[in-house]
């Protein structure tokens, strides 16, 4: 389960950011994705809530800057919502 | 469209972009809000009817420069949003006076003029009406800010040229819903409004206007007989029991069917008949029963054999000689539907639903693909009558170009030296900036106060405002030099984009160059370091009189004799020192 839904981030990361998956690993983030500014970033946001069904609050929103806190971020959400 | 994720979206416009070959169809957006999010939604939407569209956003709030910009793109979109006109005017407009409000009134008016001029050339104008619904859904009575959208969209009507059309975002909205459309977590942040459902559907309501200004239009509408023109199997049921009148349930809405092609073929749509039928059952039925409103005059050709529709639509395709691309075929069965998705998928394929009830509404969803926008004598009679009376209008102020524009704006940057009670900012600014940043250098706070309390470096900010408004601290810029004083460098200079297209970078130049040269010092040292983001300041330092000595990859270096500056002296800046 958790591998899939990684597996999907990296998947809209890659779309929206447009590098490879092969690129992303649990630390990518702002700093080292050069495409990924503050729209870019409102994108993935909209992209991962449309994908999974979810809705990310302001605060969320601001810590998803790396695949290891939005993978946090996300379980969490996806758990309470069972 | 809407059947597509955002994402899926993104994967499906690139793959398509890279198989077009044709020449670049380029659009360009010029908005008041944050919308990039339509860039790829829109070309996907273009690209997958064969166009290979390349949208452009224009910068953020700067829809009058980036009209002189833009101009010769083949189309131009303009998201203009009352409620940014000023910053946050949905709520100021309910307490400001009178004249305040004439006042933004008469200047967005002359702003709608200036634009019309810039674009009077562009062969495709697509322009948002002013909308005021997102905010005033729930008033039972106008408000101010309503009646500025209405003021506005009218003035707008009366002033426009031919090859602007005018779009009713209010229409997109309520088949949205208006939920749906909104998001105000980033509008509050980031200045977007809408969600991607928003986007979606705009694509598709306006995509009719690019088509037609493509030539993909559709010429002809081919209907299967059967359930499709009528109720009933006419071979079954018999020429007196087939509906397609509203004296029987079903019948009315047949009746409704052939009235929309009725009317498409008052314009100029060529309708025709592909059907598995006895041909002379069905020319009976044209000519003679009392019900039908397609008759012979109306039918262009009528295929009604028993031999396959395959054949039979090519064959119609070579005797109109009008391409299988623009054909829509209507039929109610599943096997046909598909048969031609799969041997002839240039045409576009209708099913009538199941449920007869949405059959009609099927059907006027898919006008927009017969949409050929021409204007009849009338209409321009009615155009030339509107220009005349406009002429007569009170005499407004008319911007001449942008420089004018400007310089109506009463623009005010105030300069701030070494102030230890902004570093936040400062420092937020090193950290956010990335377009108008010409070392892209990011600094803490920490850094920041360093660069204050040292001697040897001033930090310079300003803040800017306009007749409109205070756009707060938006530019920052900090020199340095050596450890014995003697050469000075531009370490960091930026801007926010919000003040973008003003010339407000010049005046700020003008200033700290004004600075140096008081102190004497003779040389001044700069850099421009590329990144991925910061393009549009390539040859800033060579546009102010900075003398390029080398160039390594990313790098240019730069060196200014401060004698020979060249003020650029924009007077209608205000420069104040605080």
């Amino acid at each position: 389960m958790i591998d899939n839904l990684e597996n999907q981030i990296k998947s809209i990361m890659s779309s929206v950011f447009e590098i490879p998956v092969s690129k992303i690993d649990d630390e990518s983030s702002p700093d080292t994705i050069e495409s990924w500014d503050s729209l870019k970033h409102i994108n993935f946001v909209i992209a991962l809530e449309e994908e999974l069904d979810i809705n990310f609050s302001d605060n969320e929103i601001i810590e998803l800057i790396n695949l290891k806190l939005i993978m946090l971020v996300v379980t969490d959400i996806l758990s309470n919502k069972k | 469209m809407k059947n597509f994720k955002y994402s899926e979206i993104l994967n499906l416009n690139k793959r398509i972009g890279e198989e077009l070959k044709s020449s670049p169809y380029n659009i360009a957006i010029l908005s008041n809000i944050t919308i990039h999010q339509i860039k790829e939604i829109l070309e996907y939407k273009i690209r997958s009817r064969g166009i290979n569209a390349i949208v452009n956003i224009g910068d953020y709030n700067n829809i009058l420069q980036d009209s002189k910009k833009y101009y010769d793109s083949n189309a131009v979109f303009i998201f203009w949003e009352l409620c940014n006109i000023i910053d946050g005017l949905q709520y100021k407009a309910e307490i400001k006076n009178k004249n305040d409000l004439d006042e933004i009134l008469q200047n967005t008016k002359s702003e709608i003029d200036f634009i019309i001029k810039n674009l009077r050339n562009t062969s495709l104008v697509i322009m948002n009406k002013f909308t005021s619904i997102s905010f005033s859904n729930s008033t039972l009575k106008k408000n101010n800010f309503e009646k500025l959208a209405d003021h506005l969209n009218k003035y707008l009507y009366n002033s426009i040229d031919l090859n602007f059309r005018l779009v009713d975002l209010e229409k997109v909205i309520v088949n949205v819903g208006l939920d749906n459309c909104l998001d105000f977590r980033y509008y509050y942040s980031s200045k977007a409004l809408y969600k991607i459902d928003f986007f979606k559907a705009y694509a598709e309501y306006v995509s009719p206007y690019i088509m037609s200004a493509n030539g993909k239009l559709k010429k002809a509408l081919i209907f299967d007989c059967d359930n499709t023109l009528w109720k009933g199997i006419l071979g079954e049921d018999g020429f007196d029991n087939i509906e397609m009148s509203s004296r029987t349930k079903y019948g009315a809405i047949f009746e409704e069917i052939q009235s929309i092609a009725l009317a498409l073929n008052k314009k100029g749509i060529l309708i025709g008949i592909c059907s598995k039928n006895n041909f002379k059952d069905v020319n009976e039925v044209i000519k003679s029963h009392p019900d039908m409103q397609l008759r012979e005059e109306n039918i262009i050709i009528n295929k009604s054999n028993w031999s396959n529709k395959v054949t039979n639509l090519s064959q119609i395709a070579k005797e109109l000689n009008i391409g299988l691309e623009s054909f829509v075929f209507i039929d109610d069965s599943s096997f046909e539907i598909n048969l031609i998705k799969k041997k002839l998928p240039q045409i576009t394929v209708l099913q009538v639903p199941k449920d007869l009830h949405c059959y009609p509404g099927l059907l006027r969803q898919n006008l927009g693909l017969f949409f050929n926008f021409s204007f009849t004598d009338e209409d321009s009679k009615k155009m030339k009558l509107y220009k005349e009376q406009l002429k007569r209008e009170t005499i407004k102020k008319e911007f001449s170009d942008i420089e004018d524009y400007l310089s109506s704006l009463k623009l005010k940057v105030t300069i701030f030296e070494d102030d230890d009670t902004m570093i936040d900012r400062m420092s937020q600014m090193t950290q956010k900036t990335n377009q108008f940043n010409l070392t892209t250098k990011r600094y803490t706070e920490r850094d920041i106060l360093k660069f204050i309390e040292d001697n040897g470096s001033d930090v310079f900010a300003f803040s800017v405002s306009d007749k409109f408004g205070d756009y707060g601290i938006t530019g920052l810029s900090i020199i340095t030099s050596n450890a014995n004083k003697e050469k000075y460098e531009i370490d960091t200079l930026l801007m926010s984009c919000r003040v973008i297209g003003r010339n407000i970078e010049y005046a700020f130049l003008d200033f700290i160059i004004e600075k140096i040269k008081k102190r004497k010092i003779p040389n001044l040292k700069a850099r421009y370091i590329k990144t991925s983001k910061n393009e549009q300041v390539r040859d800033f330092f060579d546009n102010c009189s900075f003398v390029l000595i080398d160039e390594k990859e990313k790098v240019r270096n730069y060196i200014l004799d401060v004698k020979k500056y060249n003020r650029k002296k924009y007077d209608y800046i205000k420069v104040v020192y605080d």
